[in-house]
């Protein structure tokens, strides 16, 4: 089976919208399947992905449709934190393309539009988080556009 | 003093009339040769003549005690009582009054005793206040005073001939006219006496902000165009680019309001309900801290797509239950929405729901 990429003319990259809780939802699904995000149903609300304006923190859930079906893809968070020493830091969690569409260049376009975003929200850098047991191929895939592993985040879960 | 506190009397009804009636609180007195300090008119409300605790620091206040020339060189005396200060100013009016006591020729003038009680935090008004009403008593009232005292004296008699009560009724017409004077300079007052004050005054810009608490129209001093405007006051920060206070209504609604109790935050989901997307917008949250707008936060909107809800959360402060949520546009400071948020009023909704 050949791999046809999607182009960004077939591709519209837009804002989260109530509308797409459910196929976030479903996204979301398959990644918590994958990596155990720590995804809880009943926390993902509908409002969760707006685009979130807080004090020394930016949020907008990003999405990927198909332009000639409405479909949703893919999708990805992207937020900037300021750090304690003023600098803005960008970082892309939770991204995720359904499994159809894996392959084909989604992603790509979805991470290019949300540097651009981190970039104009005056970000010095973006550092994007991965499951550790996740695909260490990506690592090398992320290497190649410029992205190099800095730190190792150590997590306790609470009980 | 056990009294109740100046401030309770002020609650009646009438207080929705004008708003100034709760700030400011204008006497016409008179000195009586046979009984004393005697009220000839109290502003907004005369039923207070007769309560001893509401008239003692009238009837004590040290004006009664100085003579005319003496008040000259100081203007007027001042007495602060429960959180209140009272302004007194005491001059002479011409009189054709026949008076009671040995000495006292009928053209001996009356004794008029003018006192102004204005909350502490107002008191900077206080001189001019004061001197206006004066001024205008005095220019419109002059010959006429005397006829409100024998109408007055005349309600004391018991037995009121055609005479008594034909001057009952003439003093009762000037005594409303005087009430109108009265009237129309305390509600024209406030506005007019901000348009001379000095910016730079940290007393002033209390009081103003004493007046916009109070529900006073202060707008002016907030308008962009203030340069032009009567006032050379700014409220809050004089550096800063005024607001104008006109607001689009509909062009952004609040959807939904949540307390997170644990993280001492509020989410507030705002909606743009126009077709068009919106640039370069504001979003403020304040609160007002002792007399002055504190800033919780202001975030700015680069762009604000059409029918797009956006969630804003902002920390609350501990014991500050209301804020202010204002939407403007970043370059002229156009408010789009101004609203107001009562944290106890939303918990107590929260609270009927669940039940």
């Amino acid at each position: 089976m050949s791999v046809v990429n999607e182009s960004e003319e077939d591709i519209i990259i837009r804002n989260y919208r109530t509308s797409d809780y459910i196929a976030t939802l479903e996204i979301l699904k398959e990644l918590q399947n994958q990596y155990d995000i720590g995804l809880k149903e009943e926390k993902w609300r509908e409002t969760s992905g707006l685009r979130q304006f807080k004090p020394n923190l930016k949020r907008i859930t990003l999405i990927a449709e198909v332009k000639s079906t409405g479909e949703v893809v893919s999708m990805g968070m992207l937020e900037a934190v300021k750090n304690n020493i003023g600098q803005y830091i960008g970082y892309l969690n939770n991204w995720a393309t359904k499994k159809d569409f894996i392959g084909k260049g989604v992603g790509k376009i979805l991470a290019d539009k949300a540097i651009q975003i981190l970039k104009s929200w005056g970000c010095e850098s973006v550092r994007i988080n991965m499951a550790y047991e996740g695909d260490r191929k990506l690592i090398d895939i992320f290497g190649k556009v410029g992205f190099h592993p800095i730190i190792i985040v150590l997590e306790k879960k609470f009980e | 003093m056990n009294g109740s506190p100046l401030s309770e009397f002020f609650s009646s009804s009438s207080a929705d009339k004008n708003p100034f009636e709760e700030l400011a609180v204008v006497y016409v007195l008179y000195f009586d040769e046979a009984r004393g300090h005697l009220p000839l008119l109290i502003y907004p409300d005369d039923r207070y003549k007769d309560d001893k605790n509401f008239m003692r620091p009238i009837k004590y206040h040290p004006i009664w005690f100085l003579s005319i020339d003496e008040q000259e060189v100081l203007d007027h005396i001042d007495l602060e009582f429960k959180g209140y200060t009272f302004f007194g100013k005491k001059f002479l009016t011409t009189s054709k009054r026949i008076k009671r006591r040995a000495g006292l020729e009928e053209d001996t003038p009356e004794t008029i005793i003018l006192i102004v009680s204005l909350p502490n935090n107002l008191e900077i008004f206080g001189d001019y206040l004061i001197k206006q009403l004066t001024e205008e008593i005095r220019e419109n009232f002059e010959s006429k005073l005397f006829e409100i005292i024998e109408s007055e004296i005349g309600k004391d008699e018991i037995i009121k001939s055609p005479k008594i009560k034909k001057m009952i009724e003439n003093g009762n017409i000037i005594k409303e006219e005087l009430r109108e004077l009265i009237h129309k300079i305390c509600t024209n007052f406030f506005s007019s006496v901000i348009k001379e004050s000095d910016s730079s005054s940290i007393k002033m810009q209390k009081a103003i902000s004493y007046l916009a608490l109070k529900g006073i129209d202060v707008g002016h001093i907030e308008s962009e165009d203030y340069k032009d405007s009567f006032s050379s006051i700014q409220l809050f920060d004089p550096t800063s680019v005024s607001e104008p206070r006109y607001i689009k209504k509909g062009s952004f609604s609040i959807i939904k309001i949540n307390i997170i109790e644990d993280s001492q935050e509020i989410e507030i989901l705002v909606r743009n309900n126009k077709e068009t997307k919106m640039n370069d917008l504001n979003l403020k949250i304040t609160h007002v801290k002792e007399y002055f707008e504190k800033e919780v936060m202001n975030e700015h909107i680069d762009v604000w797509f059409p029918k797009e809800i956006l969630l804003f959360i902002s920390p609350i402060i501990p014991h500050i239950n209301e804020y202010l949520l204002i939407i403007m546009q970043a370059q002229n400071k156009e408010r789009l929405l101004s609203q107001r948020i009562n944290l106890d009023l939303l918990k107590k909704i929260k609270m009927k729901n669940i039940r």
